[in-house]
C-alpha cells in the first residue's frame, strides 16, 4: 500500500517535472478549448466536417442503403474521434497530479495520513465536475454509435449535430439569448401552457362526446389547443359547435398577444445579444493584426482623429463607454467596442502585451483621460500613450505618470489667436501647415537605405528642381529612442538611412520624391 | 504691440491670455461670470464683466473698431456665436477672431461674421495623427509652432531700400543666414500668400511679406540686416 502511495507520488512529481507534458497539454488545450488561438479554427472544421459527414451517412441511409464499408467508418473512425476528443477535454479540465501532489503536501505539513482512496475520491469529484456539464453529456449522448434497428434512438445521431455548436461561436452566443431571458420565457411558457389547459379541456368537454368526430381523446382536444394558440391552424382538427368556436375565438386573440409577446423578447434579446457578438467578432479580428491603435473617446476630437487615422491607413479601433458613441462609430464602419477603458480586460483581449502600440486617450473628461493612461502604462509601459487634457495641473501630473504626449487643445488655439495678433500672414502660413487643408503640405521623406539620396550631403540635392522646401532632417539615433531635428542643416550634412526630411511642398511634389525612395 | 479685447476667460481665453501677454499686447478681459473676475482680483489683469446680451453694456466698453482687435473665445458655443453676430452688427468694420470647436460651429461662426475662424478640433486631431504616422513632421513642428525650441516662424514686411530690394530669391543667401524661406505675399502678384517651393523666382520688392523659419538669434541678425 505504502508503496503503490510512494509510487503514486514520485509519478506525480515526475509529470510536473516534465516539460514536454505540459507542452503538449498545453497544446491540446489550445487547440479544443482556447478560442484565441490561432489554429483551433482547423481542429474545428475538421470535427464539423466529420459531424456532417456522420448526419449526411444518417439521412441517406433513410430511402437508400449504404454499403459496409461506410457503415464500419461511421461506427468504429467517427466514434473513435468522439470518443478521443472526450477524453482529450476531460484531461485537460484539470491537473490530476497536482492534486496527488497537493494532498501529500497537505498531508505530510500537517502530519495526517492521506489514504489512496481519499486522493481518487478528490480526483473522480474533480472530474465528475467536467462529465456532468451539459456540453460533456451531449458529447458522451453523440459518442454512443448508431443504432440503426431502432427508429427513435436514431435520432440521437442528432446529438452529434448539437455538437456543432461547440464548434461555432456564433452559435453558441444564441443559446445565451435563451438562458439570459429564462425568467420571461418560462413566465410566458406557464401562461401559454395554462391557457392551452384551459382551452383543451373546454373544447373536449363541449365537443369530445361524439360531436367532433376528429376528437376522441383529450390529447386531440390539447393538440388542437397548442396548434391554434400558436397561430399555425392546420385544420386537421376543427371545432364543430357554437360553444368550440367561441373557445377558438378566446384562443386565437390571446394566441396573437402571446406569440408577440414571445417575439419581441427574443428580437430584444438578441439586439443586445449582438452587440455583444459584434465585439467579439472586433477583437477576433484585432487579433490577426500586427499592430493596432486603440482610440479611447468617439467624441468630437475623437471622431477627427479617427478620420485622419483612416486617411492615413492607420489600423485603429475605438473604445467608447458609452453604448450609443460606440454604435455610431460602428455605424461610420470602424471596428468599435463599448468598454470602460480605465480598466485592464478590454486591453488584456486587444493584446496589450503584444498588438496595441499606441493609445490616443481622447475623451472630454481630463481625470478620465489621466485614469486611462495610467492604466495603460501600468499594463505595459513601452505602449506609446497620447491624451488629451484641458487643464495644465493634470498635464502636469500626466507627464509625471510618464505619458509619452499630453497635448493641449486650448493650447494650441491660444497659441494660434496670438500670433494672429502680430502676424497675420504667418498665422495664415500656419494654419494651413497645421489643418493640412491646402494643396501644400508639410511631410516627412524617410531616407531608405540605396536610395539616390543615402550618403548624399544637403548640398549636392537640388531642392529647387524638386520643388520642395527643406525645413531640416530628423535623424533617429540608434541608442536613445528620441531623435534629434536638425533645422536647416548645413550643405555639407551628409543624410544617411534612418534620416527624415522634413519638408513643405506641394502633394504631387512630396508624393513624387517618395516614389523614387 | 496691438490693443486686443478678450471675450471669454474659460479654458480657451486663459490660453489665449496667456500667449498674448508673453507677446506684450495690451489686453482687456472681459467675462459674463463674475467668479472670473473674483478670481483675478489680485493679480494685474484687466477683467471686466458684463452680460453680452445687452448692447448698452459692450458698447459702454468703448470699442474702436479701426484699432482694436476682437477676440471672442466663450467657452460656450452658443455664447460665442451670439457675441460675434453682436459685435459684427454694432462694428461692421472691426477685425473679429473667433475660436470654435468643430467644422459646423466653424461655418456658423463664418456666417455670423467672424474674419477669421481658429478650429481648435481641427488641429489638435491633426497633430494627434501625425505623432502616429509623421513623426519627424510632429518633432519639427512642436520646436517651430509649440515653441519646444528657439526655432520661430514670423514675417517680415520687407522695408524701403533694404539690401534684398530688387533682388531674386534664387540671389539670396537665405540659408547662409539660417534662414528658411516658406511663404511669401509678392505684391506684383497681388495678395496672394504663395509658398515659396522654387515654382516661381519671386523678386523682392518694398512692402512684400516674406514667412520664415529661423533661429532666434539668426532672425534678430537678419532683422538687423534688411532694417539697417
Amino acid at each position: 500500500m505504502k508503496q503503490t502511495k510512494h509510487r503514486l507520488l514520485s509519478f506525480a512529481y515526475h509529470i510536473e517535472a516534465s516539460k514536454r507534458y505540459h507542452t503538449l497539454k498545453k497544446f491540446v488545450y489550445n487547440l479544443i478549448e482556447n478560442d484565441s488561438y490561432p489554429h483551433k479554427k482547423y481542429f474545428d472544421f475538421f470535427m464539423i466536417m466529420v459531424i456532417l459527414t456522420s448526419v449526411t451517412l444518417l439521412v441517406i441511409d433513410v430511402k437508400h442503403h449504404i454499403p459496409v464499408w461506410l457503415d464500419h467508418l461511421d461506427l468504429y473512425v467517427v466514434t473513435s474521434v468522439f470518443i478521443a476528443e472526450y477524453l482529450a477535454r476531460m484531461w485537460v479540465y484539470s491537473d490530476i497530479h497536482k492534486i496527488i501532489i497537493d494532498e501529500y503536501e497537505e498531508g505530510f505539513y500537517f502530519e495526517k495520513n492521506v489514504s489512496i482512496f481519499h486522493i481518487f475520491n478528490i480526483i473522480i469529484k474533480d472530474k465528475w465536475g467536467y462529465i456532468s456539464s451539459v456540453s460533456a453529456i451531449i458529447d458522451l449522448i453523440a459518442i454512443l454509435p448508431s443504432y440503426r434497428g431502432l427508429r427513435v434512438l436514431r435520432i440521437l445521431v442528432l446529438f452529434r449535430a448539437f455538437k456543432m455548436l461547440r464548434y461555432t461561436k456564433s452559435l453558441t452566443g444564441f443559446l445565451y439569448v435563451l438562458k439570459n431571458k429564462k425568467f420571461e420565457l418560462i413566465t410566458l411558457l406557464t401562461l401559454s401552457a395554462f391557457f392551452i389547459f384551459i382551452a383543451g379541456i373546454m373544447l373536449y368537454v363541449f365537443e369530445g362526446d361524439n360531436d367532433n368526430p376528429n376528437i376522441n381523446n383529450l390529447f386531440d382536444a390539447f393538440y388542437w389547443a397548442l396548434i391554434t394558440i400558436s397561430t399555425v391552424g392546420y385544420g386537421d382538427i376543427a371545432p364543430v359547435t357554437p360553444e368550440g368556436r367561441v373557445v377558438t375565438m378566446l384562443i386565437i386573440i390571446t394566441g396573437i398577444g402571446l406569440i408577440s409577446f414571445v417575439t419581441s423578447i427574443i428580437v430584444s434579446s438578441f439586439n443586445e445579444r449582438l452587440s455583444v457578438l459584434r465585439e467579439g467578432r472586433v477583437i477576433q479580428d484585432v487579433g490577426k493584426k500586427k499592430h493596432i491603435t486603440v482610440v479611447c473617446g468617439y467624441g468630437l476630437l475623437g471622431r477627427l482623429v479617427v478620420k485622419g487615422l483612416e486617411k492615413d491607413g492607420v489600423e485603429f479601433v475605438v473604445i467608447d463607454k458609452d453604448e450609443h458613441l460606440a454604435a455610431q462609430a460602428y455605424n461610420h464602419g470602424y471596428h468599435s467596442i463599448c468598454a470602460d477603458a480605465s480598466q485592464g480586460d478590454i486591453f488584456r483581449q486587444l493584446g496589450i502585451e503584444s498588438r496595441i502600440t499606441h493609445v490616443l486617450c481622447l475623451t472630454s473628461d481630463d481625470i478620465q483621460n489621466a485614469f486611462i493612461a495610467i492604466n495603460i502604462k501600468s499594463l505595459n509601459k513601452d505602449v506609446y500613450v497620447t491624451a488629451r487634457c484641458s487643464d495644465e495641473e493634470i498635464a502636469q501630473k500626466m507627464e509625471f505618470a510618464h505619458v509619452d504626449h499630453v497635448i493641449m487643445p486650448e493650447e494650441i488655439s491660444g497659441m494660434m489667436g496670438a500670433v494672429y495678433a502680430g502676424e497675420p500672414v504667418a498665422f495664415e502660413v500656419l494654419l494651413s501647415i497645421i489643418e493640412e487643408k491646402e494643396k501644400t503640405q508639410i511631410d516627412e521623406v524617410d531616407i531608405t537605405k540605396d536610395s539616390f539620396l543615402d550618403g548624399v550631403s544637403i548640398g549636392e540635392i537640388d531642392f529647387e528642381k524638386l520643388r520642395i522646401i527643406l525645413l531640416g532632417v530628423f535623424r533617429n539615433n540608434d541608442s536613445s529612442q528620441i531623435g534629434k531635428f536638425i533645422f536647416n542643416p548645413d550643405d555639407d550634412f551628409a543624410l544617411s538611412v534612418n534620416d527624415s526630411l522634413v519638408c513643405i511642398g506641394y502633394t504631387t511634389a512630396i508624393a513624387n520624391l517618395k516614389s523614387r525612395m | 504691440m496691438k490693443s486686443i479685447l478678450l471675450f471669454g476667460y474659460g479654458s480657451f481665453g486663459k490660453q489665449l491670455y496667456k500667449n498674448l501677454s508673453k507677446l506684450g499686447h495690451d489686453i482687456k478681459v472681459i467675462t459674463t461670470l463674475e467668479e472670473y473676475v473674483d478670481l483675478e482680483k489680485n493679480k494685474e489683469i484687466d477683467i471686466k464683466q458684463i452680460n453680452i446680451k445687452r448692447n448698452d453694456d459692450i458698447l459702454s466698453l468703448g470699442i474702436n473698431p479701426d484699432r482694436d482687435m476682437l477676440y471672442c473665445s466663450m467657452n460656450k458655443t452658443a455664447n460665442n456665436l451670439f457675441l460675434v453676430l453682436t459685435l459684427r452688427t454694432l462694428f461692421p468694420q472691426a477685425n473679429i477672431i473667433a475660436i470654435s470647436n468643430s467644422f459646423e460651429n466653424t461655418r456658423k461662426l463664418e456666417y455670423a461674421g467672424a474674419n477669421s475662424v481658429i478650429d481648435l478640433y481641427e488641429a489638435t486631431s491633426r497633430r494627434i495623427v501625425n505623432i502616429l504616422t509623421k513623426p519627424a513632421v510632429t518633432r519639427a513642428l512642436d520646436e517651430i509652432v509649440y515653441h519646444q525650441n528657439d526655432l520661430k516662424m514670423a514675417e517680415i514686411v520687407l522695408p524701403k531700400n533694404s539690401p534684398v530690394s530688387g533682388k531674386f530669391v534664387r540671389d539670396v543667401e537665405f540659408k547662409k543666414m539660417g534662414i528658411v524661406l516658406i511663404a511669401i505675399i509678392d505684391k506684383e502678384l497681388g495678395q496672394e500668400l504663395i509658398f515659396t517651393d522654387h515654382r516661381i523666382n519671386h523678386k523682392l520688392d518694398f512692402d512684400d511679406i516674406l514667412v520664415v523659419v529661423a533661429k532666434d538669434k539668426d532672425l534678430d541678425h537678419f532683422k538687423r540686416y534688411l532694417f539697417e
